[in-house]
């Protein structure tokens, strides 16, 4: 029965607002991006700098993840793939940059030397382009996200298939990257970026523009899909999500509807990746594999998948929960997170995001018999 | 009946097996241009499963269905309704996270291409707006649709069809669970639609069929058992056998007792 309940107060369904209410999200919005940017720089140290500039990484994919899961009903257990992809992309790019300026490096990266390789692989070789290597980043998670979409949708496999589905690539992914230790850095990843476009990462100065740089991106991929949400597709992609098969008889195919929607997340959490190298210098199987994927979900199921504002804020919390208590009792936080979930899931299905649409539609019901001169 | 030179709908031997049970059994229908047609028939006589033969929902084991002179057997749903054929269904499904002004301007929007659809609804485009008023539900647009009542619904239904502006409209059991002022209601809007469209409806309240049908086909445990008009089907016993239950009087109004799914 949660659907009926979520139906009264979904953003979709909201009845026409008031003119405040139409601008209290852009006011909200504007007032966001300019604490995150002038405020935030100025307060805090490079090293929490960096530390928001991955949560909101992970923000980026939270926004996907709402567009495909909390629209559209898919429940993408995978986008540790897609993150991965991306953050490789750029990794791949980011480790030529250092294996060209060091003289002794004969051209390949060092895992490369220790398996006999000396000389460049051509699958790494576009990737001396920074341009190829964030085109990739972005681009190579739709793409394969668009085929993968396309073959699965047009089967109707959805539901519990899909989400597992996606849990076995990211598995797959995984072994995939460790077995290709040469390609790929195997376990290691790939890792130690002295520099991006020349500029030395470890400077508090690079670090900056990297965190404002995150900041726009994150900020542009929510009016994006804001507008997308907003659209008739967005729409469309509600109706898929709630009832795939009377869509048919409106003469829609589901199929690319989905698929859309599917490949707009894939994107999403390629660019996540792809910034979240050059925040943290590494790229790695252990941050895509199944667990790292759930956790991307969780967070989006906490602060609410039905909201891309929700999505992106749920990223954005858990992560610095993450932080905060590996600083201070490491093991606790799996347990926390899982039981936070459960929560979530028994009390508060539309979460946080959920729970302050309820608050503020109690305070406009509560405040409405006075107000109701105006 | 006229003899219609070519029928917009021709179904030719349509059998549908599920499993060992044969729900149609070589039925064969021609529906001519802007005929109103009633389907009637006791509970299980095939009259939905014909439709889903039609609409794309259901494959036949056996038979074709033309449309407009095109084989459209085995056409996917969506392909079929582009094709200009609208359907509702017996317990209406309408999107109850949408809007009513969505509900119907996503069913208005059905040849758009994605990147047309990638823009914002602004307002209520005329067709809507038309749509809405026709079947009375444009003061309800910016409402959820969850929030309609039983009734509202089936309207909402009908007008979704009506914003695509099919060639073959079916309905499947319009006025079920309607209120007498909604059927009323309904009854008149179906006079009004098939003014300009082809329907076939699937109706199985006595009193509405003989208030607003004219030519019906009489279904039987997957076979076609008679047709004619409303009076002629009426008249033969066998109708009276099968679909009313011996001994009943055809001219009674008829307890609604058939419609409890
Ligand atoms: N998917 C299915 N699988 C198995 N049997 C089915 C299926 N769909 C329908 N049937 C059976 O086929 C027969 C015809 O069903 P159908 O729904 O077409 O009847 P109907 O004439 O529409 O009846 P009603 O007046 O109750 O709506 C019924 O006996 C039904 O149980
Ligand atoms: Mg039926």
């Amino acid at each position: 029965m949660t659907s009926t309940s979520a139906s009264s107060l979904s953003p979709a369904a909201a009845p026409a607002r008031s003119r405040a209410g139409r601008l209290a999200g852009p006011a909200v919005f504007v007032g966001v991006l300019a604490v995150a940017l002038g405020v935030l720089p100025a307060v805090l140290e490079p090293f929490r700098l960096n530390l928001v500039a991955q949560y909101l990484c992970f923000a980026i994919v939270g926004l996907g993840i709402a567009v495909a899961w909390g629209r559209g009903g898919m429940l993408v257990l995978g986008q540790g793939v897609f993150f991965g992809l991306g953050g490789y992309a750029m990794g791949m790019y980011l480790t030529l940059e250092r294996v060209s300026s060091d003289p002794l490096s004969g051209g390949v990266p060092d895992f490369m030397s220790w398996s006999g390789i000396s000389e460049l692989p051509l699958l790494w070789r576009p990737f001396a382009h920074p341009a190829v290597a964030i085109a990739t980043a972005v681009l190579l998670p739709g793409l394969v996200a668009a085929l993968l979409g396309w073959a699965v949708f047009r089967q109707r496999v959805r539901g519990a298939y899909f989400a597992i589905l996606n849990q076995a690539l990211a598995a797959a992914f995984v072994i995939l990257l460790i077995n290709q230790q040469h390609l790929t850095g195997g376990t290691n990843g790939l890792t130690r970026f002295p520099t991006l476009f020349g500029a030395s990462l470890y400077s508090a100065d690079t670090k900056r523009w990297v965190y404002v740089a995150v900041v726009l991106v994150a900020a542009l991929v929510y009016l994006a899909f804001r507008q997308v949400v907003r659209s008739r597709y967005g729409a469309l992609l509600v109706a898929v999500r709630d009832g795939e098969d009377r869509v048919r008889f409106l003469g829609y195919d589901p199929t690319w509807v989905k698929t859309l929607a599917y490949t707009l997340s894939a994107m999403a959490a390629g660019v996540g990746g792809a910034l979240f190298v050059v925040v943290m210098g590494i790229i790695a199987p252990s941050s895509l594999g199944i667990v790292p994927s759930l956790m991307m979900v969780l967070a989006v199921a906490i602060g609410g998948r039905f909201s891309l504002a929700g999505a992106a804020l749920g990223a954005v919390l858990m992560n610095a929960a993450e932080t905060a208590f590996s600083e201070s009792f490491a093991g606790g936080w799996t347990y926390l997170q899982g039981a936070l979930f459960v929560l979530v899931i028994v009390f508060a299905p539309r979460g946080l995001a959920g729970i302050a649409e309820s608050a503020a539609g109690w305070w406009r019901s509560r405040r409405q018999p006075q107000g109701s001169s105006q | 009946m006229t003899p219609v030179a070519e029928p917009l709908l021709r179904l030719s031997g349509i059998r549908v097996v599920f499993g060992s049970f044969t729900a149609v059994d070589g039925v064969d229908l021609s529906v001519a241009e802007n005929e109103l047609r009633f389907l009637i028939g006791p509970n299980g006589a095939g009259k939905t499963t014909l439709i889903d033969v039609v609409t794309g929902r259901v494959r036949p084991s056996g038979g074709r269905v033309l449309f407009g002179g095109r084989d459209i057997t085995g056409l996917r749903e969506h392909a079929i309704v582009r094709a200009g054929i609208g359907r509702t269904f017996q317990t209406a499904t309408v999107f109850e996270q949408l809007t009513v002004a969505d509900n119907v301007d996503l069913a208005a929007c059905y040849r758009m291409g994605p990147l047309r659809l990638l823009r914002r609804r602004r307002g209520l485009s005329d067709t809507v707006a038309a749509v809405l008023e026709r079947v009375g539900l444009l003061a309800l647009a910016d409402r959820p649709a969850g929030v309609l009542s039983h009734g509202q619904r089936q309207w909402l239904e009908i007008g979704m069809l009506l914003a695509q502006s099919p060639r073959l409209l079916l309905l499947d059991e319009p006025v079920a669970g309607m209120s007498a002022g909604e059927r009323e209601r309904t009854g008149e809007l179906l006079v009004e639609i098939a003014a300009d469209h082809t329907v076939v409806v699937v109706e199985h309240d006595m009193d509405f069929l003989r208030r607003y049908a004219r030519d019906v086909t009489v279904l039987h445990e997957g076979r076609v058992l008679t047709e004619g008009t409303v009076a002629q089907v009426q008249a033969d016993e066998r109708v009276q056998e099968v679909y009313l239950g011996r001994n009943v009087d055809v001219a009674a109004p008829l307890a609604v007792g058939a419609e409890g799914e």
